[in-house]
């Protein structure tokens, strides 16, 4: 084991700080922006990287500051390497793509700012040890989340007010949260040992006002709702950083941190069947209002939202093969989200327009995004044998391990299962929509996109490819697994990915030798006729939004999707509306209850005012007299 | 009972009392500068300097000041100023504004003053330090005069038409200075105080909670740019006295961190929101939108300053908000949940307005090309004090060594 020297102190530092001082010299230094921002964030992977081998199996801990008796302290375990080092890759993997995608975009100057505020930020989140010094990272995302969704179109501030309100608000609720594990323990320092239980009133609401915060951080329902409305106008790469890589990472992180470095999930089965049916909601809604999406964007930011549903549900089984798997999933979903939001940013960035209906054809012409899109959408269908299904199938296991504990089980199960069958249905019509069917004739000029944006996606599809059939091996053995050493972990059934991988190429194989052998060689063209007409190509080309048009239409369905886009489902909007109406109640009731109490006060006293100003006659001889009445007063009072 | 221990009118040097001055100082120095642009005509600018000095010295006076009456007298003074202030350029609505403050700060100073007679005839000196018979008619008619002065509900309701009337220059120095002086009083008369009935305290913070709640509840339905403000004022100054009433270590700290923040940013926000009204003339916010276009500079700035009230890292109101949550949960968990609610309103009218006013949907109710650009001094105070509540934010720790004697 190696010793811990100085230089780890100083290491931490450096993942703290450089990539916000390297965004901040960028920013001040035009022509240096894109070279600063890369030292920056290659420094920090660097440092994250040697974080990560220094400390293995190791916790660190030291205090930084003592602040009013608040213990400021910076700690590293298996997990906070874990994620440090997954901040930095993504960090690393977007600028690169950023470099070349965001050129020319409104607000490009501050972008890179904004990136090195938000990595800094995460980074100090994960490397708390102190839930107050955790808080003020956790606020500082606010400031870098709002900031960064300005960049892009002008129409952005919408979205990014939203954003600022949804994740704003469930700062104050997770202040209150901590605020009172802090004056309950009378620390606010993690691992907490022993561990809280869930027994009483102020715990159990501690917890859940902890929840909040890592819930609205991680996107689930229903706090999810700024994530559809950023994706509207956000660039891919802001989407591909916040909402699907950091966020969720440090959402999850934290609920993993809460509820098993904190409190003892594991004994509190109301909590926990809380936190399942929330996962369950949130993969069935989600994926279905991102099965009827007509925006590429959109769509992928629900299923970003439907995905955390696994995540949730797995950690909240209590049940340590779904906690793994969970965490599992968290890694493997940022990992094919992003690879999916800067697959469909290529897109964007060559064709100008992210609506389905308009695209299509395209994978002749990029074919290499078209391999890492749909090598990350199978990944994110739970498609044997890439990453997705492996940390699905550990969750679903973990739901059947359940079945000692409640009846219940099958119906999260269900909706597991369900999810992943209807993430499958939506990104066929997806990869459909953008690479398969005809070519619009306007993007015949298509082309793929340049190295710098490729490389990342790339990168992050055969990481797809490497988490799934190396699971063991890579993910599980080195970062999952020693994340979570407190949980005794025995896999149930049998799964060896080497041996289905084999067969999986064996079955592509036969495909493609009955395809070349059979229709490839053989084309039938013929002419689509509509009532006797010939339609020209454009109008016969079919287009995937419509592939789901009948579940849409289906009439109880119909009504909630209306519903839906409306924003009844929109926390949102509740929240504006029901705050308003108290503030309609504040305003125009009780303070003018107190003004009229005020005007009422105000009128006897100009009441009095006028019935006193009858003796003032204006005549001498009336005055004199009432100074004579005045003093004879006087002196009955004083001989009394 | 000699004349000499009603006189005694000394002082006492505290931290605090260095914290409170140096904070009034500085806020009256910003307004000056200020009404160097914005008050020009020079009959104005005598009556001005006339209500700031009064102000900064019935400040100063409240927070050095260790005797009762001493400490009336300037209560008296600020009251004469603010209303002199409200009434500046004598239009009518100004004449009936000014009306509610005087008759409001003064009958409930007249309460107060029996209040002081009683803690007088049961102690014999008005040397808070020396008071050990506190009488709950005493503090309850004291109290009455504070929370009028720091427009705490029910008595806070003569801030909204001062504050639609004052000019901005003045606004300022009442938001930062003027309505701090019954927190003040609270501070040095009761918080901390054993002798007190042992539930004045919690009473106080109830009504605290509470008041800060409704009026932060209030600013995020008004349209009104000054009803705004005032509102958010009354909010603000309520989770102050929340602080002092809960006392102890971080509620004492964090209220007095607050004062400072609260009065950073609400002088601030008062010249970002009269530099906007002078340059579109208008009050009403439906009828004012994408200031972004006319001054970047005041955008940021006015963020800055807003985030300040809300409570976002790193700004100073980060720290004093936290600091006095704390102190509220450990005095009773109930605060705690009411602080956060009134935080969150806090959250949605600064959202509300700093939005409709800066981007907005409707850029064409205001003439973007013809308005004038806000002038440099404006925006340099606002400036000033947005820089300051950002730099002390990430200071914030120096001042808490400093205040709270770590």
């Amino acid at each position: 084991m190696h010793e811990i020297g100085p230089e780890i102190y100083r290491e931490i530092y450096y993942v703290l700080l450089l990539p916000v001082m390297c965004g901040l010299f960028g920013f001040l230094i035009k022509r240096l922006r894109n070279e600063m921002g890369f030292l920056g964030f290659v420094l920090t992977f660097f440092y994250s990287l040697r974080i990560f081998l220094l400390l293995q199996n190791q916790t660190f801990s030291y205090s930084i500051a003592s602040i009013a008796g608040i213990d400021f302290r910076i700690y590293v375990d298996n997990l906070t390497r874990f994620i440090l080092l997954f901040n930095s890759i993504f960090a690393l993997l977007i600028l690169l793509y950023s470099v070349i995608s965001m050129r020319k975009i409104h607000g490009e100057s501050v972008y890179q700012l904004y990136l090195g505020l938000t990595l800094s930020g995460a980074n100090g989140v994960v490397l708390s040890g102190n839930l107050i010094l955790l808080l003020i990272f956790w606020n500082m995302l606010v400031f870098s989340l709002y900031g960064i969704l300005l960049v892009g179109k002008k129409e952005s501030v919408n979205a990014a007010r939203k954003a600022l309100t949804i994740v704003g608000v469930s700062d104050f609720v997770m202040m209150l949260g901590i605020i009172i594990i802090y004056v309950s323990v009378g620390d606010a320092n993690f691992p907490v040992s022993p561990l809280l239980q869930l027994n009483t009133g102020v715990l159990i609401s501690a917890y859940i006002l902890l929840l909040v915060g890592a819930l609205a951080k991680a996107g689930a329902m229903p706090l999810h709702t700024w994530i559809p409305e950023s994706a509207k106008v956000a660039p891919a790469s802001t989407m591909a950083f916040i909402p699907a890589s950091l966020d969720k990472l440090l959402g999850i992180y934290f609920l993993v941190r809460i509820s098993y470095y904190i409190f003892d999930l594991t004994q509190s089965m109301p909590i926990r069947m809380t936190l399942m049916v929330i996962g369950a909601i949130t993969i069935i809604f989600a994926v279905m209002m991102a099965l009827v999406q007509k925006e590429a964007m959109r769509l992928l930011s629900f299923h970003a939202v439907s995905q955390v549903g696994y995540m949730v549900l797995g950690i909240g089984t209590g049940i340590p093969l779904g906690i793994a798997g969970g965490l599992f999933h968290m890694i493997n979903h940022a990992i094919y989200k992003v690879c999916l939001f800067l697959s469909a940013g290529s897109v964007e960035y060559r064709t100008k327009t992210t609506e389905l209906d308009k695209l299509g054809g395209l994978g002749s012409k990029m074919p290499l995004t078209m391999f890492c899109f749909i090598i990350a959408a199978f990944a994110i269908s739970g498609v044997p044998p890439f990453n997705g299904f492996y940390s699905k199938w550990m969750v679903y296991q973990g739901i059947i391990e359940l079945n000692k504990e409640t009846n219940l089980w099958v119906i999260f199960l269900i909706a597991a299962m369900f999810g992943s069958v209807l993430t499958l249905a939506s990104f066929l019509k997806m990869i459909h929509s953008l690479f398969l069917g005809e070519r619009p004739k306007e993007f015949d000029k298509v082309r793929e996109v340049r190295f710098g944006m490729i490389t990342p996606t790339l990168i992050l599809a055969l990481l797809c490819i490497a988490f799934g059939i190396f699971a063991e091996q890579i993910p599980l053995a080195r970062l999952i697994y020693p994340s979570l050493p407190f949980l005794k972990i025995m896999p149930i059934g049998f799964w060896s990915a080497g041996l289905a991988t084999i067969l999986i190429i064996i079955g592509i194989l036969i495909g493609i030798i009955v395809f070349l052998f059979g229709t490839a060689l053989k084309p039938r063209p013929s002419k689509v006729f509509v009532g006797g007409e010939v339609l020209e190509t454009e109008e016969a080309r079919i287009t995937g939004p419509n592939f789901y048009s009948s579940v849409h239409n289906i009439d109880m369905l119909e009504k909630t999707y209306q519903f839906g886009e409306e924003g009844a489902f929109d926390f949102y909007n509740y929240l504006r509306g029901i705050l308003g109406g108290f503030g309609v109640l504040f305003r125009d009731v009780i303070n003018q209850f107190f003004v009229l109490l005020y005007s009422s006060f105000a009128g006897v006293i100009a009441a009095l005012g006028r019935i006193f100003s009858v003796l003032h006659s204006g005549e001498l001889p009336g005055y004199i007299g009432w100074i004579f009445l005045g003093a004879i007063i006087l002196l009955l009072l004083l001989a009394l | 009972m000699s004349l000499n221990s009603i006189m005694d009118f000394g002082f006492v040097i505290d931290r605090y009392g260095i914290f409170l001055t140096a904070t009034f100082v500085f806020i009256g120095f910003m307004s000056f500068i200020y009404a160097l642009a914005t008050i020009t005509h020079k009959g104005h600018r005598l009556e001005y300097y006339i209500s700031l000095v009064l102000i900064i010295l019935s400040g100063i006076g409240v927070a050095l000041s260790r005797n009762l009456l001493f400490i009336f007298i300037c209560w008296e003074i600020a009251t004469f100023a603010v209303w002199r202030a409200v009434v500046f350029y004598r239009k009518p609505d100004q004449v009936s504004s000014g009306n509610v403050v005087f008759i409001t700060n003064f009958v409930t100073a007249g309460i107060m003053l029996i209040g002081i007679g009683i803690l007088y005839l049961q102690n014999g000196t008005f040397i808070i330090t020396e008071i050990e018979k506190i009488d709950i008619t005493a503090i309850t008619l004291i109290t009455i005069g504070i929370f009028a002065k720091s427009v705490i509900l029910p008595v806070h309701f003569w801030l909204i038409p001062a504050y639609a009337s004052i000019p901005s220059a003045i606004g300022g120095v009442l938001a930062g200075i003027a309505e701090n002086l019954g927190l003040v009083l609270f501070f040095r008369l009761f918080s901390n105080n054993s002798n007190l009935p042992p539930d004045f305290c919690n009473i106080v913070a109830w009504i605290a909670v509470v008041s800060s709640l409704i009026a932060g509840g209030s600013a995020y339905r008004t349209n009104r740019l000054r009803y705004l403000l005032a509102y958010s004022t009354i909010s603000q100054i309520a989770f102050i006295l929340l602080g002092f009433s809960v006392g102890d270590f971080f509620g004492t700290s964090g209220a007095m961190l607050y004062i400072l923040a609260h009065a950073l940013a609400k002088s601030g926000l008062f010249y970002g929101v009269g530099t906007i009204e002078d340059v579109t003339g208008e009050a009403n916010i439906k009828n004012i939108s994408c200031m972004l276009r006319i001054s970047p500079v005041l955008t940021v700035n006015m963020a800055l300053l807003f985030s300040s009230i809300v409570g976002f890292f790193p700004m100073i109101g980060f720290f004093s908000k936290l600091m006095v949550v704390i102190g509220a949960v450990q005095k009773n968990i109930y605060f705690g949940f009411v602080a956060i609610a009134s935080a969150i309103f806090t959250l949605l009218y600064s959202d509300r307005f700093y939005h409709e006013l800066f981007y907005g949907e409707h850029c064409d109710i205001v003439d973007l090309k013809t308005a004038r650009k806000p002038g440099v001094v404006e925006s340099g105070v606002v400036f000033i004090l947005a820089l300051l509540s950002l730099i002390l934010g990430i200071l914030f720790y120096e001042i808490l060594g400093y205040i709270g004697g770590l």
